[in-house]
């Protein structure tokens, strides 16, 4: 009798499993339109335009003028880079950038990609849109979307490119990538309208991909990349073939991510933790609590007051300089936090850390680009698809000093397809950009094992 | 009905108490039952007495601020009159500079909920490139007298306003007034003649002292890591006394009032009277708790009036929502001031948007909802870009960020936080306080609260915006004081 009663409810609990997992919620997303004022009569324009990053006199004596009207203030003494960007190493960047830094030569460097605006929901879409040179007979180029983040751009990706559109290794697989700006970012119109959040974004980049003919594609994304490829996913699972990540935050720490931060530490094998694992969550408070605090400042007020805190950064390449190279070394590695120069240029060059700079100043997108974190966080952490898991075949490449540390278990609660969880040798938060070569074979790894299941 | 407040008020003073007490009748039965009950209450109030007399005194160690290492010489404690200039330099670098920012649209229909509306901001800078008038609101400022002098090895600045027709017999009554973020001792400028030559000759006549806090407008920043509200708090101190005041009244709202509450709690004895218009508890105790728990449905009982029912409740929209909505900038500042000030050193009209977007949410925060944030409503541009000039001018925003952190990064459990305040203290309720905070939420830190008067109108800039109410409120506690004195 006994037994019987124990194996009905084993049942039992095994068919609400059933059931509650097979309750596959697909994301679904109404239309939009973000252009200024009201949408005009007459056929969508979808003409694919190619565009050219351009500089002029103008932009560069203008950008000397603010340079060197900058109005500096020392830092405290033996205060590294506890308060923000050092001010004294400041001063050694911007005399770089005033006085060494080629932005003709770097504009020339972005130019030798293929870059294209294209009109999606009433505002300008650009991309990088990168063919293989080389494909061997009979083989097609695999598409790969990749979507950056804040304070990054397409330019994170630019020395991954040609490891993915012509590796080396003959039996890699040939790429075919395109690199978007998050509308709002670099070269992307920003939305002039309210709402534009990440799966809106992830909408627009499905219109994108499908109007450069693709029926299937990969996705990778980290930072914000990361929610929106992941949205895509959500949105239409048949369409994206495998995902890509090196970030994946829980947005909602289930029982078992709870369990695991409680007991982890004293049964590591039950969670599957290893050593990494185990150093970057314990002390609990102290690594979840305490450093999220002292690191998420930013994101409190450009989730409020966008265009309070973006103004004056639009006027001040100075002050937009160290608002976003101050990201490009904490969250490299935290520890960055007690070096004089912030560690800065040790895993990046000036010219790539400025390049990016220049991407945000020239086009003035700072202010919309902080738009983006209050259109996703208004509405508060629990919005449908942060509830929703994905069950496109993932693959995650888990960096050992990115901003937040996911250990394999936790990915998996969101992720259900989990195919690879590779831990990396070293790199931080901007890792396609500096360790291009890792990420790259991770994406090489991951896309030839979902190929070769065909 | 309630009988027995279980919040009875007590400051250690017992029936000499002259604290004001609400909701207080005996009750009273049968003999023996009022024996368990007297054991209980005398039990209580013993128990109370032990607790409060544990009177911590806040302490604080010795200071030094200056660049280096300091000189060996002896302090210079000279006070130097100092003057507030401008030239056509300064005006041409303001000029050129705003004549260059480069705007960006806000979303449509956004008004003032993403921050600042860049619309509205055209018509501010508008108004500050082609009408405002630095130099006569330079002029402006020198009507009062400044000075600076080196405290820990800072230039402290601060007004000094002596009453000019001070009736025979009479001493005027000594008054610091300490300000906050993003204001200055020029918020206090239409209240300084109210207390200095007041029309009704049975109003006290003040001497007033407003100091910049070191690191704000034309005081010096510290050079060195750790300055907080104590260590202000203890430079204050050194300024009064060099200016010859044995005890004599502050005032503070925002810093200020953390300032001036660890004043009294430095030197309770020196601090004859402490006047306040905002005071968020920084330790939720079981009263506070409770209040907010059973506030709603028993309001009497916790001293609740309609209006704080209605600023307190739905709890979790009034008090979280509401507060992480408007505390990014604390957030950002508490961390990395020096990355968030620099952009708004070069940027004058960046500047303004970051300073005058608490004017207008702090003053009335249904203001976010209007396309000029209501920012003309209580203010005028003149006194609102003053405040901004002051800041520009300065070129303090980097190091009045620093403060937050300062005060934040050892985390919200100091000291002084934890240590009731035993000095006479007055505190006006204005309606639209960022944080408000009811009497019995007073009443938990402040143990001799003398005064607690909810004012007519007005919100966190409340010296600036109703100097006239300010005014007449430390008016009615310091006459107060002055007369249980004598």
């Amino acid at each position: 009798m006994f037994t019987e009663v124990l194996l009905a409810l084993v049942v039992g609990g095994v068919i609400y499993f059933l059931v509650q997992r097979s309750k596959r919620h697909q994301l679904k997303s109404e239309d939009g339109w973000w252009g200024e004022g009201t949408p005009m009569d007459g056929e969508e324009d979808l003409s694919i335009r190619p565009y050219t990053v351009r500089t002029d006199d103008e932009e560069l004596e203008d950008l000397y003028r603010r340079i060197d009207q900058t109005r500096s203030f020392p830092s405290l003494e033996d205060s590294q880079f506890t308060y923000g960007f050092n001010s004294h190493y400041l001063q050694k960047v911007v005399t770089y950038w005033r006085h060494d830094f080629d932005w003709r030569r770097q504009v020339e460097k972005l130019n030798k990609f293929p870059h294209y605006k294209t009109n999606i929901e009433g505002i300008d879409v650009h991309y990088v849109h990168v063919r293989p040179k080389n494909v061997p007979e009979g083989v097609t180029a695999v598409p790969l979307l990749m979507v950056h983040g804040w304070p990054g751009s397409f330019y994170e990706f630019y020395r991954m490119i040609p490891l993915l559109t012509e590796p080396s290794n003959p039996d890699d697989i040939v790429f075919e990538v395109v690199c978007p700006s998050i509308p709002g970012y670099g070269f992307s119109e920003a939305p002039h309208k309210k709402g534009f959040d990440s799966v809106c974004a992830a909408r627009v980049f499905h219109k994108l991909m499908k109007r450069l003919g693709f029926q299937q594609f990969y996705a990778h994304g980290g930072d914000w990349g990361w929610i929106v490829t992941t949205n895509m996913a959500q949105l239409e699972p048949k369409i994206i073939k495998g995902l890509h990540l090196n970030f994946a935050p829980p947005s909602k720490p289930g029982l078992p991510v709870v369990l695991s931060i409680m007991l982890g530490r004293s049964f590591p094998k039950l969670f599957g933790f290893n050593e990494h694992d185990i150093q970057r969550i314990y002390p609990v408070v102290q690594n979840l609590v305490v450093e999220s605090v002292k690191e998420s400042g930013y994101m409190h007020i450009q989730a409020t007051k966008p265009d309070t805190v973006g103004r004056g950064l639009n006027d001040s390449p100075v002050g937009l300089a160290a608002y976003i190279l101050e990201k490009f070394s904490t969250w490299t590695d935290h520890d960055f936090r007690n070096l004089d120069d912030g560690g800065l240029t040790r895993k990046f060059s000036l010219d790539d850390l400025l390049t990016n700079v220049m991407i945000y100043w020239t086009s003035g997108c700072i202010i919309s680009s902080m738009r983006f974190y209050k259109e996703n966080f208004s509405k508060g952490l629990d919005q449908p698809h942060s509830k929703m898991p994905v069950h496109v075949p993932t693959g995650f490449a888990c960096f050992p000093n990115e901003l937040m540390h996911t250990p394999k278990l936790w990915v998996q609660q969101k992720y259900r397809e989990l195919k690879t969880f590779t831990p990396m040798a070293r790199g931080g938060h901007f890792a396609a950009m500096e360790e291009p070569e890792l990420m790259a074979q991770d994406i090489q790894n991951f896309t030839k094992m979902q190929e070769k299941r065909k």
